[in-house]
């Protein structure tokens, strides 16, 4: 005898439901009490990083309201220390912004980025101060140097995966370390290089915080406009293919080893400007900048900022900046109660801050959608 | 003066500090041989061992072995708090967050110390007499014999530990199974747990050896834990004779460099080691269980 498979029930009847009859079943119920949600929801939406980014095409409303606060922010908050901090904020930015391109979209894993801005730091520091180059040769010259050397350092590297490519990209930011400290003739040593000039162009010359600022988040927005349209392209979607599964990637026909190579270059090329940026702006460039810390503070802003997402490392750099200015307060308490933030940060929020919280809202969204039928015990 | 007449001293040196090298690196086995994890906080619990130990002869005056015992206890106590508040929470995690949490605590580890202990350089008296012992041309240090005599006696210990007996081998299956080792009833969390406090009492032990020789402060942790872990990719990953192997191939190879480079140049020894060994034999000197079978 077959069993008898029970028949479906009815549409929008009790026993089964249709997600689609109820999401309009709600939408056409208005509650008081969503307006006082929905505004600060709205706001929320505005600011907060978005999670699915890639399906969205061109620029929104949401960058044009970024562009605006970015612009008008330094002439309403009118604070030399605000300028500096949001100065630093963009230079973190820069670098985790290519620093976010390989770990965020190509799924791969460096510690050594703070030696490229290093490099771009040392590299602007030599040519301004010792061969008296013109700045924005210097400028060039970092990036293309700290491309170079990414080029080099990363044919053999990049074969590593995981874990390994870690301790391999770490390994080269000790060397440098090591190097710049030793050769004492050309860095400085441990004392660095002072007196670097400010940068200027065609004989104007960025020496205040608020001009530095707009020089700085200028060059970032170039950078992440590019960014943006690399993503969208096809090396963006090679990339996310290979940070997806390589060996689908090769067999799909992606040179997975030469987009890597590609993205990493680039990443440093990033890196290399961060770096002459930063020797511009703090007029020094001493070994203690570039160790492992700051390795750990630029992960860090990418993994906050949500990966595979370019909002989110600039984001990720503004939170931590700020961060680390307040706890610059507490002196020697910093680092001790900066590890313990650390920590918390990655077990609450191992995906981003932006993306838990939008997921968070969402979630948040549906509770509330549905309390009135809990509460009446129909769900 | 001719570098190759004090190459034999160089070599005994190297040999020292290679035993405290082996001694990181299988800090690092033994976590890896329960689960995937690379341990970074692995050289603070070295210099934890180091300084607790000269915190309790010198402030609390206990006498040297109690003081080093008690310290000892100590960090395997961190390492079991280390597990249950960084490691356990983010089981589930990427190794990328794992490895940036294991940073966190590193940081959070060595700045505590120079919190609490102070930030100057400490030295830790010998375990027997400061008169070098002369063995042909070569001098070496009392405390070397007993850095490689201790080491010996805690290498056949560990070694009875993960081969012989049961833990041991429940530890290593939940690392290379752990379906098969859920299936048998073996909680993995457990082993990681136990795994954690081993490796933080094997550094401990290591600071407390190299405390007299070589001075240990507050920041020396990390850069030991990095060669320790160089080591242990040299040696070969994830096995106890391959670390051992490893770590004195490195202390050599770091000692006899100085023959020939400055000697500021002696900590970037090791990472060009790791690089070269990453690109041309992955495996390390003696192959890894596990580079074929998973990712790494």
């Amino acid at each position: 005898m077959v069993e008898q498979i029970p028949p479906r029930p009815p549409l929008g009847k009790e026993g089964w439901r249709d997600w689609r009859s109820m999401k309009t079943k709600s939408k056409s119920e208005f509650r008081k009490r969503d307006i006082f949600y929905l505004v600060p929801l709205w706001l929320l939406s505005l600011i907060a990083p978005d999670p699915y980014l890639y399906h969205k095409k061109g620029f929104k409303k949401k960058d044009f309201f970024y562009l605006g606060a970015i612009c008008l922010a330094p002439l309403i908050w009118f604070d030399p220390h605000f300028h500096h901090l949001m100065v630093l904020a963009g230079i973190y930015a820069i670098l985790s912004l290519g620093l976010s391109l390989f770990m965020g979209y190509a799924g791969q894993i460096s510690l050594g980025h703070a030696a490229f801005f290093g490099i771009g730091a040392y590299t602007t520091a030599i040519l301004t101060t010792q061969c008296a180059l013109p700045t924005i040769v210097a400028f060039s010259a970092s990036a293309v140097s700290a491309a170079g050397i990414a080029y080099l350092i990363g044919r053999p590297i990049l074969k590593l995966k995981g874990y390994f490519l870690a301790l391999a990209t770490l390994g080269f930011g000790e060397i440098f370390l090591v190097i710049i400290r030793e050769s004492t003739d050309l860095t400085g040593g441990v004392i660095g290089i002072f007196g670097i000039p400010w940068f200027s162009v065609l004989g104007f010359s960025f020496d205040t915080y608020l001009k530095q600022y707009y020089l700085i988040w200028g060059v970032l927005i170039g950078l992440f406009i590019f960014s943006k349209n690399l993503v969208r392209s096809k090396v963006g979607r090679a990339l996310l293919a290979v940070a997806a599964s390589e060996d689908a990637a090769s067999s799909v026909g992606i040179n997975v080893s030469r987009i890597k190579l590609e993205i990493f270059v680039l990443g440093a090329a990033f890196a290399g400007m961060a770096g002459s940026l930063f020797s511009y702006v703090m007029s020094t460039a001493n070994p203690e900048a570039f160790s492992l810390g700051l390795t750990v503070l630029i992960v860090m802003m990418v993994i906050l900022g949500g990966m595979g997402n370019l909002y989110g490392p600039i984001a990720g750099a503004i939170l931590l900046t700020w961060l680390m200015d307040l706890l610059s307060k507490y002196q020697e308490y910093s680092l001790p109660i900066y590890g313990v933030i650390l920590i918390l940060l990655l077990i609450f929020f191992p995906d981003g801050i932006g993306t838990r919280l939008n997921v968070r809202v969402i979630y948040l969204i549906g509770y509330w959608a549905k309390k009135k039928k809990r509460d009446e015990g129909k769900l | 003066m001719n570098p190759l007449t004090y190459i034999p001293q160089l070599f005994s040196s190297g040999i020292t500090i290679g035993a405290i090298y082996a001694l990181v690196a299988l800090g690092f086995v033994t976590i890896s041989r329960a689960s995937q994890i690379i341990n970074f906080a692995q050289g603070e619990f070295v210099m934890l061992g180091g300084v607790i130990t000269f915190f309790l002869l010198k402030v609390v005056n206990l006498p040297y072995p109690l003081a080093a015992l008690v310290a000892i206890m100590i960090v395997i106590l961190i390492g079991f708090m280390m597990h249950l508040s960084v490691i356990y929470p983010l089981r589930k995690a990427s190794i990328l967050i794992l490895l940036m949490a294991t940073l966190g605590a590193s940081i959070f580890l060595s700045s505590t110390s120079g919190l609490i202990f102070g930030t100057l350089p400490k030295a830790l008296p010998s375990f027997s007499g400061e008169q070098p012992l002369q063995i042909g041309e070569i001098s070496v240090l009392p405390q070397s014999v007993w850095v490689l005599v201790s080491t010996f006696i805690l290498l056949i210990f560990l070694y009875l530990l993960s081969h012989r007996t049961l833990l041991g081998k429940a530890m290593e299956a939940s690392s290379t199974d752990p379906l098969g080792a859920d299936l048998l009833g073996i909680s993995r969390s457990l082993m990681v747990f136990l795994a954690f406090g081993v490796s933080a009492g094997v550094g401990a032990f290591a600071g407390i050896l190299i405390t007299p020789i070589f001075f240990t402060s507050y920041s020396s942790g990390t850069l030991l834990g990095l060669k320790g872990f160089v080591a242990a990719v040299l040696g070969g990953w994830g096995k106890n004779s391959g670390a051992i192997l490893g770590g004195f191939v490195l202390g050599m190879v770091e000692s006899l460099s100085l023959a020939f480079i400055p000697s500021g140049y002696k900590d970037a020894v090791a990472f060009i080691i790791l690089l070269l060994i990453l690109y041309f034999r992955p495996k390390g000197i003696l192959g890894s269980p596990f580079i074929d079978s998973r990712r790494w």
